[in-house]
């Protein structure tokens, strides 16, 4: 557990020293800019427009931060080498992978709580209300995120940066229709391909993660609470996605040559 | 140099290492039947390290040397764990190679070594002394007795990113004993250090034989090799050529040994040439050339039987850049 640890707050450290958290001024910024905006084009419907254009934002930006550092992860250890000397200590590389993963997580944690406390404070400013159900959009973008980052990881654990990264964003953008992708239905048939594409497409959304579940924008854009153990089910599937992502990342990670 | 060597630190039996090529060599079931037709450019098998096999004994510096490309560093790969053999195996500290619990008592400090340049010296080898599971304690005091006795004191409180290349080279060495360890793997341990960081580095490794540990090092700086190792393994092509103690190898096929004498009349030198394989003037008095064939001992008698002195008596032995260009020559069939 120690070994873990150690890359896990090593990982936490990096993150903060390379200044990832800055790129947080861009998207308080891009939420006031949106503020301003909401309120000289809108007819009373500010709120509703912070509320559907902020969890937008949050998520988005959210993901895309976790893309960028997770698809690179793996690969600039052993680009720069500073795994060859990690490797031989006594560390099994799967507690390597799963240390650089929750190092991430912590870095991540951080990104959407200050994300949230930007909304927040924008919407109080812009006299709007909130509730436990903006807490629990923030925890379901930081599932979404966890989800994403492990996916990410698994294609870092075998692949460059660049392939990694537009990968995972061909999964996330994917998974984000994933419960259409799998109710697709193309009638009237345009071509009689016997069902071929809508068979692909519906095992592509069964594979993908379903991350229409974390968009929790229509119950907070109309007031509604989420029903009830929402929460709880989404947050269970998707740590149980990241966990099988990490666990076939890890298998491909351990038989790996760092050459 | 002779050392009661008994156990056994590290020994590989038939160590084979074939790297795929190719486009497609790498995929993992199509690579297998590509690779099978070995068709060029579209999935070989590159064999890198061939059936190597040498074993090092506990408390002595085992030299693993070889031109450019021979094998080391994937050797030393598949020695650490970073890199799976493709075939033949060994055992690290009694266990085999990758036990977990072996690589407890490793110390490794790779070629060229990299590390997270935003850490401090003391936060970078507490770091690695989290690895080991040592406690904050524990830490704290070797990482900074290693500080001092690596010479980097000075810069403790500066990041990694502002070391010149010695620097690294030095916190990478303290990093590989934070630990430690019984047996310590260093791949090119001089690179990129001067004269005075060299034998700082030789010094650390003399040392630590003293304290009974074991260092396996490879190096293309023959000349600090020769001063510290005591046998050595010398690999072409992937391929073990040659290994024995380093002075065994460096004995000079004809044994010459050079005598220096001085205090010696004509009459007497008439008498003495005779013991000798050539004899010359030299400032202050004589030297005897010897070869297997001449008794040192009855030449040094008789020296001090005529009244003379001897100034020295010094073994002529081959450099081992000699011998190491002789193997690879013979090895090439030139």
């Amino acid at each position: 557990m120690r070994q873990i640890y150690a890359v896990t707050l090593n990982t936490f450290r990096e993150a903060i020293r390379s200044r990832v958290l800055y790129s947080l001024v861009l998207f308080v910024l891009g939420l006031m800019v949106l503020t301003l905006l909401a309120g000289a084009v809108s007819l009373n419907q500010d709120i509703r427009l912070i509320k559907d254009v902020g969890l937008f934002l949050s998520s988005t930006f959210a993901v895309m931060i976790a893309i960028f550092i997770g698809a690179s992860l793996v690969h600039k250890e052993i680009e720069r080498k500073t795994l060859y000397t990690i490797a031989p200590k006594p560390i099994w590389r799967w507690q390597f992978l799963l240390g650089k993963y929750l190092g991430v997580m912590l870095t991540m944690a951080i990104q959407v709580g200050i994300m949230a406390a930007a909304f927040i404070g924008l919407l109080t400013v812009s006299g709007g209300l909130w509730g436990q159900e903006v807490a629990q959009a923030f925890w379901l973008i930081y599932v979404e995120v966890a989800v994403v980052t492990a996916v990410a990881l698994l294609f870092s654990s075998f692949s460059t940066p660049a392939l990694s990264g537009i990968m995972s964003i061909g999964i996330f953008m994917a998974g984000r229709f994933a419960d259409e992708l799998v109710a697709i239905d193309f009638t009237p048939k345009v071509h009689d391909d016997g069902g071929a594409l809508e068979q692909i497409l519906r095992g592509l959304g069964h594979v993908v993660p379903d991350l229409s579940l974390y968009n929790t924008t229509p119950y907070l854009v109309y007031d509604q609470a989420l029903p009830d153990g929402y929460a709880l089910d989404a947050t269970l599937y998707g740590l149980s996605y990241a966990a099988v992502a990490l666990i076939l990342a890890a298998a491909l990670f351990s038989r790996r040559d760092f050459t | 140099m002779v050392h009661a060597h008994t156990e056994t630190a590290l020994s590989v039996e038939g160590l084979t290492k074939i790297f795929d090529t190719g486009f497609l060599g790498g995929m993992p079931i199509l690579g297998r039947w590509f690779r099978g037709l070995n068709l060029k450019g579209v999935a070989q098998g590159l064999r890198v390290v061939d059936g190597v096999s040498f074993s090092v004994s506990r408390g002595e510096i085992f030299g693993f040397l070889g031109p450019n490309g021979a094998g080391k560093t994937t050797t030393i790969k598949m020695l650490t764990g970073l890199i799976h053999p493709s075939s033949g195996g060994g055992t690290l500290l009694g266990a085999p190679l990758g036990d977990r619990a072996a690589r407890s008592k490793l110390g490794f400090l790779p070629e060229h070594p990299y590390f997270y340049d935003y850490l401090k010296p003391l936060e970078f080898l507490d770091f690695y002394g989290q690895l080991f599971g040592l406690t904050a304690r524990e830490r704290r005091r070797r990482a900074e007795a290693l500080i001092d006795r690596v010479g980097l004191s000075h810069a403790r409180g500066r990041p990694v990113r502002k070391f010149s290349k010695g620097m690294i080279q030095r916190l990478g060495i303290a990093q590989a004993l934070i630990n430690d360890p019984d047996l310590i793997i260093l791949d090119e341990p001089m690179s990129g250090l001067d004269p005075v960081g060299r034998k700082d580095v030789r010094d650390i490794i003399l040392e630590l034989r003293a304290q009974g540990r074991t260092v396996f090092l490879s190096s293309h700086i023959l000349q600090d090799v020769e001063m510290i190792c005591d046998r050595v393994v010398l690999l072409y092509r992937g391929k073990v050529i040659d290994e024995g103690s380093l002075d065994a190898l460096l004995q000079a096929p004809g044994g010459v040994v050079e005598i220096t004498a001085s205090g010696l009349s004509p009459a007497h030198m008439e008498a003495l040439k005779p013991l000798a394989a050539r004899v010359a003037n030299v400032a202050g008095g004589h030297r005897f050339y010897l070869d297997h064939g001449h008794d040192q001992r009855a030449l040094i008698e008789a020296v001090f039987q005529a009244g003379g002195e001897i100034v020295s008596v010094t073994p002529h032995r081959l450099a081992l850049e000699d011998v190491f260009v002789q193997q690879i020559q013979q090895a090439e069939g030139r």
